[in-house]
């Protein structure tokens, strides 16, 4: 895994969960609040609503009074109680009476019953005139409902007095319609419902909700996923049949556009909240891991290169990143150096076995060492950089380490060599190539090595390259070679003069030489450290043989 | 009536002379409840009002005067007037008897009533009776009798009881005859139920017709046009 991703993951799954569980739980809080405030509000409303019914009841009842006072009534009453011969005559008389009140007063129903409760007469308000009212089993309430002949009516009684004596009741009826109660209500007949006004619900339901519900009680009722509120109304209670009123609103629907109002807000606030944090975390993990990224990158570079990368000190604005990359320069000096330790020592042991090779022969004792300084001085005034200039110093130090496997008799033998002692020396390049292969960190030096017999004009050795396909640092080398081994004393001439071996090289500029580097060297002439290194050339020769004017 | 006229006209007939007259009735006398009751509107419920009655209603209003005579005391038995009572009314609502005679008051509606008086000249209560049963009541003293049920408030009439026969209800068109008068100086009283009672004197000759007109307005209205009393 990135470590971008990570960081990104890290900082926004958290986040997220914790915006997410906050938002759910202030819109969980806001709607169960509203919920609250409504289901409240609905009750008191339902409340007054009742109470604004028995109030309305009370004052029917003050009207009722008055008809109850209605002296040909008690007449009709009187005559009901003491006729004996034509009953039938009377309960007519009564009945004429009480349609004419109805008629006048607009009831739809209206019934006198003994004081002991036995309904006597009554009549109901029908499509043609008042039609009697056959009382079988049917007894009134006291004051609620009752149904009739498909119809429910709401009754309300009072007592026709007659001094203290209560001579019967007038129970007065309207045609009770659900939809006209001022809410969503239903009436229940012993446990069924046998009107409503509350849309959308099945009576079964209705029925099995409210089942739970005390007559009563209000109470809150789950119907087909919402919550409805109920508080009852009105009741009533005969013999035979029970009523209840209660009214039945859906708290839920009331709650609903408050509901999808507050749903909408949460939703694009919370979408916007996981927009943002969405973008701060991305932006957050990009930067935090923008210095480091920038390291590895690096990091990586050096390992394609195998040049273990320097990093800037004090340029990380980072702490951490700063400490990384300062320990990491730590670590790649110490390896650095441990590396060039390693070659330095390489170097050293081939070139001290180059100085013991030279050594074995007292002419060409320190000729490595010279030609090292003779190429490292072309090499400058070529203006070679730092690299190559190192290369050549080593290489030219190591050029002639194949000579260990060319045989004392030969590579000491005074005079004339023949074709196969030539040929057999001419193996020496290729041989310090092998020898020095085997040595890791060598393959910079092996072109010196191998190629410092190589002629500009071609026709040198082993490989009979022309002009620059031979390397810039075995050309180098090749001129420095030449100078020295002309200007060393062999067992069978002295060594040349200076200007003697100048003019050769310049000679062989363009032929066997690089003309550049020849040029170079020329240009070295008056050079003090040529000088001096003339001096101390002359100063070993002397040690060795005799003396030699400069 | 008109036999009793007759009978009357009969006994007198060689010096009677007839009492013609109109009575003018120019504005409704009767306030008549036409307006239902607030109650019947209430919830909405459609109330089909009474058909007004086809009568004209100054014709109700003359037809419902009675004129008789006074200052001749005469007692005469004559055959009982009836007085129906029929689809929750009185019917006719309205008669005259001459002091002494009886009306009958039969129940033809299939429930009970219980007609009753309290009026001066004659109170009597009847009782609940049936369908198909009758009281009957005799008059003795001239006055007017107003008669109600007691099991239907809605129910009156009226027992216009005269001292002589010579008492008629007048015609729908304002017309009356009060035949074979017998000479002599009279009062002839217009009576209706509402307007009152309005009286003027006449002097019957032998075989000569006179005639009397009434003008019945409604009693004196206060800061209204005064009633002109025909006769005073």
């Amino acid at each position: 895994m990135r470590f971008s991703t990570r960081a990104f993951l890290w900082s926004f799954l958290p986040f997220t969960c914790l915006l997410a569980g906050s938002f759910w739980a202030a819109r969980t809080a806001a709607l169960s609040a509203v919920k609250e405030g409504l289901r409240s509000a609905e009750r008191d409303s339902q409340v007054t609503l009742a109470k604004e019914r028995e109030r309305s009841d009370l004052k029917n009842i003050r009207i009722l009074r008055v008809a109850a006072e209605n002296p040909a009534l008690k007449a009709g009453l009187q005559l009901l109680a003491t006729e004996d011969l034509t009953p039938d005559a009377a309960r007519r008389t009564v009945e004429d009476q009480l349609s004419e009140i109805c008629d006048t007063m607009g009831f739809d129903f209206l019934a006198v019953s003994s004081p002991s409760g036995d309904p006597l007469a009554g009549v109901v308000r029908g499509k043609e005139g008042f039609a009697p009212v056959k009382f079988d089993s049917l007894r009134l309430p006291a004051s609620g409902f009752f149904s009739m002949q498909d119809q429910i009516f709401r009754v309300t009684s009072v007592a026709i007095a007659q001094g203290q004596e209560s001579v019967g009741t007038l129970a007065v009826g309207e045609r009770f319609d659900v939809a006209e109660v001022a809410m969503p209500a239903v009436l229940l007949r012993g446990g069924s419902v046998i009107a409503a006004s509350a849309p959308g619900v099945a009576s079964s339901k209705v029925e099995a909700a409210l089942r739970k519900c005390g007559p009563q009680a209000e109470c809150e009722v789950q119907m087909a996923g919402e919550t409805y509120l109920s508080v009852p109304l009105d009741s009533s209670q005969t013999e035979n049949q029970q009523f209840t009123l209660r009214s039945l609103r859906s708290l839920d629907a009331a709650a609903a556009p408050v509901q999808a109002a507050l749903r909408g807000v949460f939703l694009s606030a919370g979408l916007t909240a996981l927009l943002g944090a969405f973008a701060i975390a991305a932006f957050s993990s990009k930067s935090i891991v923008k210095p480091l990224a920038k390291v590895v990158a690096r990091l990586r570079e050096g390992g394609k290169t195998g040049v273990l990368p320097e990093f800037p000190s004090g340029q990380q604005r980072v702490r951490e990143i700063r400490e990384l990359t300062d320990s990491f320069n730590h670590a790649a000096a110490s390896i650095q150096d441990g590396r060039d330790q390693l070659v330095r020592a390489y170097v050293e042991f081939v070139s001290s076995l180059a100085s013991a090779l030279d050594a074995r022969d007292p002419y060409t004792a320190g000729h490595s060492q010279r030609v090292s300084e003779y190429s490292c001085a072309i090499a400058r005034a070529m203006a070679v950089p730092a690299d190559e200039l190192e290369i050549i110093r080593v290489g030219a130090l190591l050029h002639d380490i194949g000579k260990i496997g060319i045989s004392d008799a030969v590579l000491q033998k005074p005079g004339k060599l023949t074709a196969e002692e030539e040929a057999l020396i001419q193996q020496h390049p290729v041989i310090g190539r092998k020898i020095l292969e085997c040595v890791q960190g060598f393959d910079a030096y092996l072109q010196v090595v191998e190629l410092h017999h190589e002629n500009w004009g071609g026709g040198g050795y082993p490989r009979g390259l022309t002009g620059e396909e031979t390397p810039r640092s075995a050309r180098i080398v090749k001129v420095a070679d030449a100078y020295d081994a002309m200007t060393s004393d062999r067992p069978y001439r002295r060594g040349m003069r200076h200007e003697e071996a100048v003019r050769i090289l310049e000679k062989c500029a363009g032929t066997q030489l690089d003309p550049s580097a020849v040029q170079a060297f020329l240009s070295l002439g008056e050079d003090p450290m040529l000088d001096s290194l003339h001096r101390l050339s002359a100063v070993v020769r002397t040690g060795a043989a005799q003396e030699t004017p400069v | 009536m008109v036999c009793v006229l007759a009978a009357l006209g009969s006994l007198s007939a060689l010096q009677g002379a007839d009492i013609r007259g109109t009575i003018t009735v120019e504005r409704k006398l009767t306030p008549r409840n036409v307006t239902p009751a607030a109650g019947l509107y209430q919830r909405g419920t459609p109330v089909k009002l009474r058909p007004d009655s086809d009568q004209d209603p100054l014709d109700y209003e003359r037809s419902h005067v009675v004129v008789y005579l006074e200052g001749l005391q005469r007692s005469v038995s004559a055959p009982p007037v009836v007085m129906e009572q029929q689809n929750r009314r009185f019917s006719p609502d309205l008669v005259t008897i001459p002091a002494g005679s009886s009306v009958s008051f039969p129940n033809f509606d299939p429930i009970f009533h219980n007609v009753f008086s309290l009026s001066k000249p004659k109170s009597f209560d009847l009782g609940n009776y049936p369908k198909g049963q009758t009281r009957m009541v005799t008059f003795d003293k001239p006055g007017v009798v107003f008669v109600y049920c007691h099991l239907h408030p809605n129910m009156t009439g009226t027992v216009v009881v005269t001292p002589n026969a010579w008492a008629v209800r007048v015609e729908p068109s304002g017309q009356f005859v009060l035949a074979d008068v017998p000479p002599g100086k009279y009062s002839v009283v217009a009576w209706h139920k509402t307007a009152g009672t309005f009286r003027k004197t006449i002097e019957v000759t032998a075989g000569q017709n006179s005639e009397i007109n009434f003008f019945v307005p409604l009693p004196e209205i206060p800061g209204g046009e005064a009633p002109v009393h025909a006769g005073h």
